[in-house]
């Protein structure tokens, strides 16, 4: 198979990433590789999605350059069954083979268990082909379903994670608490319950040592490894301060006269509480990143792992995967649909809320769509398979979701490049700190009173570089803005999945950030507002021809169409003859304007004004009775045959009752709404009194519909614009945020920054509200990440020290530090009850 | 890779040295001066050697 040369979007699982110093490391380092464009690292995720161009980067390149930073990388792995293999020969050649495909990293063959275990990237060549390739050589190969989906691996993967921290959690805060009482043991009413050999600084030592390299050996490790390429992150700011209250705890124990402060100032306390903070935020990260990207397991939970399908004439049960199109697939009550299809036979309701959002199961029938991963309720029945693997709407949505999850909002990008010259700022002001302490500040104002918050010592042999480097310490650790990396993530996290359970799929984190910024709505008009089934409800003949050949011209002229009002003439031509309209001889669709065609005798004109004028046709006859129609609300269509006017037509849309509620929602939210088509000003301007909107883009070409986006736009709006996703797509491009209303099951061709899976226009509120919330919580996420610690910065540097002779204990710090990482998980968490206001006490009306 | 390090480790040392002057023409213990001779230099190790890899590696990307 050749290599593709172009820009792929990959996945990249980075493994050992503990904050927002971390991932922009491998950022800067992936981007340095030749071929590679845009990275993005995504914390909470531990993955990368890198655009590459694979004629120029391979993914040798690609590993090596995060493996040199000292962190883990892989692609997607997958085990096959490989049946057939009988010797040593075809191992060599299934591996060679599979190694050769494009985007596979490595693959080893096991000739004993019949397996193969692949690194490879999905993007790049997707399974299926792999196992393709196998078969070509005469092998069978099928994915064991253990190995199934990058999900589970991620799952293992974090549940790893929040074990690892919670058995360091619990080793660090018992010990921790035993070094507390032993410290605090001659304080308080302490002396009566704790024996005073708990006191004693041998045993201190010997029970702070377990902790500090133990549960605290990974901040050292991981600062060592960083160091080693000359990056410094968060766990810098950890070892060091943890480092430094434990040196000066043993010198003082074991050198009580090297000046470090003597036996009082061993503070054993300071490195056992301050580890326990800092795994204590650890773990509780490790729980958020394990949670928020709940949403994704529970749409990949959604998708059955067998299917029962009706082979040379028989009932079989299969693997989901194996599905094939065209299979019949077997549903029974209160299976999960295996695969998108058509129903072939039976009948039943199908709840689709997890997919839709939509409340109520729905009836299906011959002939209707059905889509993976919903239930079926009540009845039985057989349907094709029409959609498999990757390009089922829920593998559609599961990839919009991830991949909105792995994006960057423009906050966030912010945030980090804040971030990077932020931990740059504090080692200057730890710096400044000590240097000031050193020679000004500690002969100025040091008191022999000095205490530490919230402990009862004194530390009046406390000396200047013991004070110094305690105030130095303090304000690494009181500053460490450590829940940054999961500030953002997690919330755009939820929100990407709070938008999913109702149907509304975000493209990105910047998309999530657009919509909520948004200023300006402009709906299309035609089956956005409206229904778009339009009836004809009046024909007026001018003489020549009879209601019932007018018709027929009509018909005949809008055979092929697609357009909604084409259909309602072809629909009421059906109705009356009981037949479909005969062929035409010639056609030509003119744009805006109408279509010219022939037929038998005939040369037919079927449009607006336009396209009257365009061929000399004298409507000023029935002028009167187009604009009384159009003042009702009616879209009206001349017809002239053979150079003369015939009559009119005049099609109805209604507009839908949702419609008016989501308008009036909208202008309560402070949105300006406007109304945008390419139906004539009367008939728009009545759909728009109906539905409450004062802006009326009427007449407008379909080409020109991005122009009047860029109007607005250029006029300093955020504007957003909801219509169908495939003809309307340049103006959903244009505008700053395209919303692809009643995208269906095929999410993927639609353009648009959202797409909205039901066709429910309250969809748009919907979307907007959990935008607005979304980055309400982002910027609340960022407060206790960022803006507590900076507050904390004065306060650890001693600035109320000259009046008051309190230092801050770099555990009192590490606490502080944990409050924020608690702070963001619990602000996040509370997006998982968020209704969208639009959604809350019923649903409205799904028509 | 080398030349960085040489660079920031350096600076460092320089930074350090001029600390242990300062401190030496007042009243600190020889512990004070050491001990403060070696935070600053370890601050300014981790100021400097990002700064300094990062300028480097702008001047000479990374061949793969």
């Amino acid at each position: 198979m050749p290599r593709e040369s172009k820009k792929t979007l990959l996945n990249l699982f980075v493994g050992g990433m503990s904050c927002a110093a971390c991932s922009r490391h491998v950022e800067s380092a992936l981007k340095s590789v030749p071929g590679i464009g845009e990275v993005t690292v995504n914390l909470a995720l531990g993955r990368a999605a890198i655009d590459f161009d694979s004629s120029r980067a391979s993914l040798s390149d690609i590993k090596k350059a995060v493996e040199d930073l000292g962190y883990s990388a892989s692609f997607d792995t997958a085990n096959l069954q490989v049946s057939g293999l009988h010797c040593a020969s075809c191992v060599q050649n299934v591996e060679r083979a599979v190694k050769n495909v494009p985007g596979v990293y490595s693959v080893i063959v096991n000739l004993s268990a019949g397996s193969a275990r692949l690194e490879y990237a999905p993007a790049v060549t997707p399974l299926k082909d792999i196992m393709e390739t196998i078969k070509h050589l005469g092998f069978g190969a099928v994915e064991k379903l253990e190995g199934r989906a990058a999900a589970d691996r991620e799952q293992t993967a974090r549940e790893e994670e929040v074990r690892r921290q919670k058995r360091n959690l619990i080793v660090a805060w018992v010990l921790g608490l035993i070094v507390m009482l032993g410290m605090f043991q001659p304080y308080w009413i302490l002396p009566g319950l704790v024996p005073e050999w708990m006191n004693n600084k041998i045993f201190l030592f010997l029970v702070t040592t377990p902790i500090v390299f133990g549960p605290g050996r990974q901040f050292f490790v991981n600062s060592w490894n960083g160091l080693r390429r000359g990056l410094t992150d968060m766990n810098l700011l950890y070892a060091t301060g943890i480092g430094a209250a434990y040196l000066i705890a043993v010198i003082n124990t074991f050198f009580p006269d090297a000046g470090f402060g003597g036996p009082e100032a061993t503070f054993y306390e300071a490195a056992a509480l301050l580890t326990a903070f800092i795994i204590l935020g650890r773990y509780l990260e490790a729980i958020t990143r394990g949670r928020t990207s709940e949403a994704i397991r529970r749409l990949m939970k959604l998708q059955p792992k067998t299917a029962r399908v009706i082979r040379g004439g028989a009932e079989t049960e299969i693997p989901a995967g194996d599905v094939e199109l065209d299979d019949v697939v077997v549903v029974r009550p209160g299976e999960a649909l295996p695969v998108d299809g058509l129903i072939t036979d039976g009948y039943s309701a199908v709840d689709q809320s997890m997919i839709t959002g939509e409340s109520l199961p729905v009836e299906k029938q011959i002939g209707d769509e059905v889509i993976g991963g919903t239930i079926n309720k009540t009845g039985a029945f057989h349907f094709k398979a029409t959609k498999i693997g990757n390009e089922t709407a829920l593998a559609q949505i599961i990839k919009l979701v991830e991949d909105a999850q792995t994006t960057r909002a423009p906050i966030q990008k912010l945030a980090d490049r804040v971030a990077g010259h932020f931990i740059m700022g504090v080692h200057l002001i730890a710096l400044a700190v000590f240097l000031f302490w050193f020679f000004i500040g500690y002969d100025l104002w040091f008191s022999p009173e000095t205490r530490l918050i919230l402990t009862p010592y004194i530390l009046t042999d406390l000396g200047v570089f013991g004070f110094a480097l305690l105030t130095s310490v303090t304000v690494l650790i009181i500053s460490c803005p450590c829940a940054l990396g999961l500030a953002t993530p997690s919330a755009v996290m939820a929100g990407s999945g709070k938008g999913a359970e109702y149907g509304i799929l975000f493209k990105g984190a910047d998309a999530m950030e657009a919509t909520a910024r948004v200023q300006t709505v402009i709906f299309d008009k035609t089956g956005t507002l409206t229904h778009g089934e339009p009836s004809v409800t009046d024909v007026i003949t001018t003489g020549e021809f009879d209601r019932d050949k007018l018709l027929e011209f009509a018909a005949v002229a809008e055979k092929n169409s697609e357009h909604p009002l084409g259909e309602a003439i072809v629909n009421a031509y059906r109705e009356l003859s009981g037949g479909e309209p005969k062929n035409t001889l010639s056609f030509n669709a003119v744009p805006g304007q109408g279509i010219e065609a022939g037929f038998e005798e005939f040369n037919i004109l079927l449009g607006n004004r336009k396209l009257m004028s365009r061929g000399n046709i004298d409507y000023r006859k029935i002028a009167a009775d187009a604009e009384k129609l159009e003042t009702d609300g009616k879209t009206v269509v001349f017809l002239a045959v053979n150079g003369r006017l015939a009559g009119l037509l005049a099609v109805a849309d209604t507009i839908k009752p949702t419609s008016v509620r989501a308008v009036s929602e909208l202008k309560r939210l402070g949105i300006h709404v406007a109304m945008i088509t390419g139906d004539n000003l009367r008939t728009a301007e009545f759909i728009a009194r109906q539905a409450g909107i004062d802006r009326v883009l009427a007449e407008v070409l379909p080409e020109d519909k991005g122009n009047e986006v860029k109007k607005l736009q250029a006029a300093g709006f955020k504007v957003a614009m909801v219509g169908d996703g495939v003809n309307d797509a340049p103006a959903l491009a244009q505008a700053d945020v395209g919303i692809a209303i009643g995208s269906g099951t095929d999410v993927a061709k639609e353009t648009g920054h959202v797409i909205l899976v039901k066709d429910d226009i309250l969809d748009v509120v919907a979307a907007l509200q959990v935008g607005r919330q979304t980055l309400g919580l982002i910027r609340q996420n960022l407060f206790w990440a960022f803006g507590y610690n900076t507050l904390a910065i004065p306060l650890g540097m001693g600035l109320l020290y000259p009046f008051t002779a309190l230092m801050v204990s770099p555990e009192l710090a590490a606490l502080l530090m944990a409050t924020s990482s608690l702070s963001v998980t619990l602000n996040t968490l509370r997006m998982r009850g968020f209704v969208p206001q639009i959604r809350r006490g019923g649903s409205g009306d799904n028509s | 890779m080398k030349k960085p390090a040489l660079v920031y480790t350096g600076l460092s040392l320089i930074g350090a040295i001029l600390f242990y002057f300062a401190a030496s023409d007042t009243d600190y213990t020889t512990v004070e001066r050491v001990g403060g001779m070696v935070w600053v230099f370890v601050l300014l190790m981790i100021i400097l050697m990002p700064a300094v890899s990062n300028w480097t590696r702008r001047k000479t990307p990374r061949s793969y």
